[in-house]
């Protein structure tokens, strides 16, 4: 293994596809695959443990999908690069990648030149993605801009995804151990990002959080 | 020993790329053509001497007629259909009904492609 090589990791449930990149990838000389998984606790828990450069994750992921995989993997270990394997060409799916934190989205449509190429951009800090794609993208930064939806945009930026769940978890009636017993996290933590939350929306307590996220349309389950 | 001609049609592009590999990887095998869409094996057979045909479809609708026509047409094909996000591989083959392979791995498609009739 060559010291400059890029360490990736590989997370989908299709085995066919999951073993034939294995050895496709790994016939790359500048690209390692130091690890794989086919269910999402054990892909979470391995890119943890081995803190790859590159994570390719599939979107269909069975339990947790590619989304809150990445949103997971942005909170914990931030110098992971995600890179989404997706299905279909959706704006709407491929922004929600983005903002959960993922650095690349790759249509399985693409072929497999197509994805080593944004591997290689992705660990070199460079967004890589198709012309269609990046087509996409511009319409639906032109549709926030025109619809004033810039504002809503950026009070959402403000709050982190394990902030956003951490509130959702409230709105769901949740005390601070529970939702630390969900998100695998300790009760303290929950206690300082419930700090950081009323903070940054200058808010002070669990009722008002709820209820500026649902305004915003922030929850999940919006009643 | 002749080598086993494989034409696939096959889905989505990426998964399509992994199978032209895992096939090209071995010696016993031989890729003798690829299309684009499912239907357009119909015309290719007619000209290709084909052993087995790998369609991975974006949609099951209408594959179990398509391979109906194949094997009607190519009695000693055999064809492996495999699912949307590769769940499952049905190989049909005339007169040895339709059989399932649930969760495919490479192995378990080599070990269906090589089970061509002499």
């Amino acid at each position: 293994m060559s010291t400059e090589s890029i360490r990736i990791f590989i997370a989908d449930d299709n085995c066919l596809l999951l073993e034939g990149l294995v050895i496709m990838l790994g016939e790359q000389k500048d690209f390692v695959v130091t690890g794989t998984a086919s269910d999402s606790r054990s892909a979470v828990e391995q890119i943890k443990d081995l803190k790859p450069e590159v994570a390719l994750i599939d979107i269909g992921m069975p339990e947790k999908d590619g989304l809150e995989i990445t949103q997971i993997l942005h909170e914990d270990v931030p110098d992971v690069k995600v890179i989404i394997l997706g299905l279909v060409d959706l704006t709407d799916e491929i922004m929600a990648c983005i903002e959960a934190g993922a650095a690349g989205y790759v249509l399985k449509e693409s072929s497999f030149d197509h994805l080593v190429d944004t591997i290689r951009s992705v660990h070199r800090n460079e967004a890589f993605c198709s012309p269609r794609m990046a087509a996409s993208l511009f319409s639906r930064i032109a549709e926030l801009t025109s619809e004033g939806k810039s504002q809503i945009l950026a009070d959402s930026v403000k709050l982190s995804g394990r902030e956003l769940d951490v509130i959702n978890l409230i709105a769901e009636g949740l005390s601070n151990k529970e939702i630390a017993k969900e998100l695998f996290i300790e009760t303290q933590t929950v206690k300082n990002h419930v700090h950081n939350i009323l903070d940054k929306l200058q808010l002070h307590s669990r009722f008002e959080t709820v209820q500026y996220a649902r305004e915003r349309k922030l929850l999940k389950k919006n009643p | 020993m002749p080598k086993i001609n494989v034409m696939f049609s096959s889905r989505p592009k990426l998964l399509s790329d992994v199978l032209r590999n895992l096939i090209e990887r071995q010696p016993d095998m031989i890729i003798v053509g690829e299309v684009i869409d499912p239907i357009e094996l119909i015309s290719a057979l007619r000209t290709t001497p084909v052993d087995v045909v790998i369609i991975t479809p974006h949609k099951a609708n209408g594959m179990p007629r398509l391979c109906t026509q194949l094997l009607n047409e190519h009695l000693k094909l055999r064809i492996l259909l495999i699912t949307l996000e590769s769940t499952g591989v049905y190989i049909y083959q005339s007169g040895s009904g339709r059989k399932y392979i649930e969760k495919p791995s490479e192995r378990s498609i080599l070990d269906a492609i090589r089970d061509t009739p002499e």
